[in-house]
C-alpha cells in the first residue's frame, strides 16, 4: 500500500505533527530500552536497576537541581538524573520502566478492542438487519455500564496485575472502534464497487475483508491512536487504585508512591511522572487529530 | 430462449403501508445472442427490473427462468454459475471499480475466484482481455481514480469478459461519460455483442442509444410495459402517447435552432 509512506510524508512536513512522531519515537525507543533491561535482569536472574534499594540514598533530589544549588555530590550521594525516591530507587530508570508498561498496555488492549470492534462493526455495517441489531445492542450495553467500575470488575475477576488491566480495558473500549467501523462500512455496502462484487459472486468474506475493509483501514489508524493514550491514562489510575501491575514500576504506582512525601518537598517523582504521562498522551492525541483531518479529505477525494 | 421473465413484480416495503411496487407483472424474453432494450424515464423501475434478473433482489412474484431454470432457486455452485453466464456493468463506471484496488488486481482476482483459467495462464488472459476492449496493457498498474470513466468502463467490461458470460445487463452503461466516448462504449458493446455471442439487456433512458443497439425494445412506464417490438418499429411508428412524448423529449439540435 503506498498511503502510508505518503501520509508519514505528510505528518513530517508539518513542525507541530515532526515534533509529536519524534516525541512518540523517544518513548518507543525508551520502553524498548525498558524490555531490554527487564528481560536481562530475568535472564541474569537479578534485581533490576530500577528496584534496587539503596537505604542511604533515599529523597535525592534531581542532579540539576543539586547542581544549581552547588551540591558537588559525595560518594555516598551518586547524581541521579530524576532523584530518587523513598527507597533510594532510580526515578530515571523507573520512568523508563513505566514507559515499557505503558506501551505494553497500549499495545496489547488496541489488539484486544481493535479486531473485536473492527469484526463486529463489519459485520453489524455488512449484513444488516438482525445481525446488526445483536452488534448494537452489545454495543449499548457495554457502553452503559459506567466505564471503569467495569474494568475494575474484569480486573478483580481476571486477578491482580497486568492481565487484568488488558482485559478490563481491552473488552470495554471496542465500543467506540465498533461504531465507528460499522457506520463506515454501512456508508460503502451501498457504494457501486461492492455492488459489482457481489454481482461477480465474490463471497461475503471477500467482499468484507478484501475490498470494504482496505477502504475503511483509515478508521483503524486512527481508532488506534486515540485509543493508545486513553489506554496509557486509565491504566495509571487503575495502578493508582492499586489493582494493576504488582512490583513493577508503572506510572500509576509511581504517582501513588510519589503521593505520600509529596508534601514534604519530594516534588520530583510526582512532577516526572506526570510530565512524561502528559508528553506522551500529548504527542498521540495530536497525531490522532493530524491523522484524522489527513485521511478523511483524502478518501473522500477518491 | 436465454433469459425468461415471467409475470415479475418487483415490491419494496413502506413502513406503515402497503408495499410498493417498482416492477409489475412485466414479462419478456432474450434470446442467445439477441440485444434487447428497455427504455424509460428515470424511476419506471428498470433498475429494480436488472436487480431481480441478478438475484440481487427477490421478485414479490412471477419467475425469471436461465436457460430453462429458475434463478431464485439456485445454490451454492449453481448460483455461481450463474453469477459466471450473466454478468453487470453499471452506470457508474468509476464507482463500480474498488479504489484501493489496481487494474490488474480486479482482473486476477475474478480470474483465481471462478478459477477460469489455471495459475499460469492468468496473466495472458488479462492481457487478452484488455486488447479486447481496446486497452493499452499500461493500465495494468493504474488505481480507477487515476483512469478516464471511458476507460474505467471498459475495465468493468473486461472484467464481465473474464467470466465468459452468455448475457450481459448494462445498466445505462454511456449515460455518465461524455458524448464522445459513448459512441466508442456503444460501438465496443455492439461488436462484442457480434463477436462473442453475447445476449445484451440494455437499460437506457436514451432512445438513440438503445436504437443504435438493439433488436428489440420495451418501453416501460411506471413499473409496467407499454410498448414493445422490434427497435425500428417502435422508434418510427410509436403507437402509445407516452413512447411519442418519450421520442419527442429527444433533444434536437437542429430544431432548437428553428431550422
Amino acid at each position: 500500500m503506498k498511503i502510508p509512506s505518503t501520509i508519514l510524508a505528510r505528518l513530517w512536513k508539518r513542525w507541530d505533527t515532526r515534533l509529536s512522531l519524534v516525541i512518540v519515537v523517544f518513548y518507543a525507543v525508551a520502553a524498548l530500552y525498558g524490555e531490554g533491561t527487564y528481560q536481562a535482569a530475568r535472564w541474569q536472574d537479578q534485581t533490576p536497576a530500577y528496584n534496587q534499594v539503596h537505604e542511604n540514598h533515599r529523597y535525592i533530589p534531581p542532579a540539576f537541581v543539586r547542581c544549581f544549588l552547588g551540591d558537588t555530590g559525595a560518594v555516598d550521594r551518586p547524581f541521579y538524573l530524576f532523584g530518587s525516591d523513598n527507597l533510594g530507587r532510580d526515578v530515571g530508570q523507573r520512568l523508563i520502566q513505566g514507559t515499557r508498561i505503558a506501551f505494553h498496555v497500549g499495545i496489547v488492549t488496541s489488539l484486544i478492542a481493535i479486531p473485536l470492534g473492527v469484526l463486529l462493526g463489519c459485520l453489524g455495517g455488512y449484513f444488516g438487519g438482525r445481525c446488526d441489531n445483536v452488534v448494537v445492542w452489545l454495543c449499548a450495553t457495554v457502553a452503559s455500564m459506567p466505564g471503569l467500575l467495569f474494568i475494575l470488575a474484569i480486573a478483580m475477576v481476571a486477578g491482580k496485575g497486568l492481565m487484568g488491566i488488558y482485559l478490563g480495558i481491552g473488552l470495554t473500549t471496542w465500543v467506540s472502534v465498533c461504531r465507528n467501523v460499522r457506520a463506515e462500512v454501512m456508508k460503502h455496502r451501498g457504494r457501486t464497487y461492492v455492488l459489482a462484487a457481489e454481482v461477480l459472486g465474490y463471497s461475503h468474506p471477500r467482499i468484507m475483508f478484501r475490498h470494504i475493509l482496505p477502504n475503511v483501514s483509515h478508521i483503524i489508524l486512527i481508532a488506534f491512536s486515540i485509543r493508545f493514550p486513553a489506554s496509557v491514562a486509565t491504566e495509571v489510575f487503575i495502578s493508582f487504585l492499586g489493582i494493576g501491575v504488582q512490583s513493577e514500576p508503572s506510572w500509576g504506582i509511581m504517582i501513588n508512591n510519589a503521593r505520600l512525601r509529596l508534601w514534604q518537598g519530594v516534588w520530583w517523582e510526582m512532577t516526572f511522572v506526570t510530565l512524561a504521562i502528559f508528553f506522551l498522551v500529548l504527542a498521540f492525541n495530536h497525531l490522532a487529530d493530524a491523522l484524522r483531518d489527513l485521511l478523511d479529505p483524502a478518501l473522500r477525494n477518491e | 430462449m436465454l433469459l425468461q421473465v415471467q409475470q415479475v413484480s418487483v415490491a419494496y416495503p413502506v413502513r406503515g403501508g402497503r408495499p410498493f411496487f417498482a416492477v409489475r407483472d412485466i414479462t419478456f424474453n432474450v434470446g442467445a445472442g439477441e440485444s434487447f432494450g428497455i427504455v424509460g424515464e428515470s424511476g419506471c423501475g428498470k433498475t429494480s427490473l436488472a436487480k431481480a434478473v441478478m438475484g440481487l433482489l427477490q421478485p414479490a412474484s412471477g419467475r425469471i427462468l436461465f436457460e430453462g431454470q429458475e434463478v431464485s432457486g439456485l445454490k451454492g455452485e449453481a448460483f455461481k454459475a450463474y453469477r459466471r453466464s450473466v454478468q453487470m456493468i453499471f452506470q457508474d463506471a468509476v464507482g463500480s471499480l474498488n479504489p484501493r484496488q489496481t487494474v490488474l488486481q480486479m482482473m486476477e482476482e475474478v480470474l483465481r475466484v471462478h478459477r477460469m483459467r489455471p495459475e499460469g495462464a492468468i496473466q495472458s488472459r488479462v492481457a487478452e482481455l484488455l486488447e479486447l476492449v481496446g486497452l493499452p496493457s499500461d493500465v495494468l498498474q493504474a488505481y480507477p481514480r487515476e483512469l478516464s470513466g471511458g476507460q474505467c468502463q471498459r475495465v468493468s467490461i473486461a472484467r464481465c469478459l473474464a467470466l465468459e458470460p452468455r448475457l450481459i445487463i448494462a445498466d445505462e452503461p454511456v449515460s455518465a461519460l461524455d458524448v464522445s466516448v459513448q459512441a466508442r462504449i456503444l460501438n465496443l458493446i455492439r461488436s462484442l455483442q457480434q463477436e462473442l455471442n453475447l445476449a445484451v439487456l440494455l437499460i437506457s433512458h436514451d432512445l438513440a442509444v438503445v436504437r443504435n443497439i438493439c433488436d428489440r425494445v420495451c418501453v416501460m412506464y411506471q413499473g409496467e410495459v407499454i410498448e414493445h417490438g422490434s427497435a425500428i418499429e417502435v422508434m418510427d411508428q410509436p403507437r402509445e402517447a407516452y413512447t411519442k412524448s418519450l421520442l419527442a423529449a429527444v433533444p434536437d439540435v437542429g430544431r432548437a435552432l428553428g431550422k
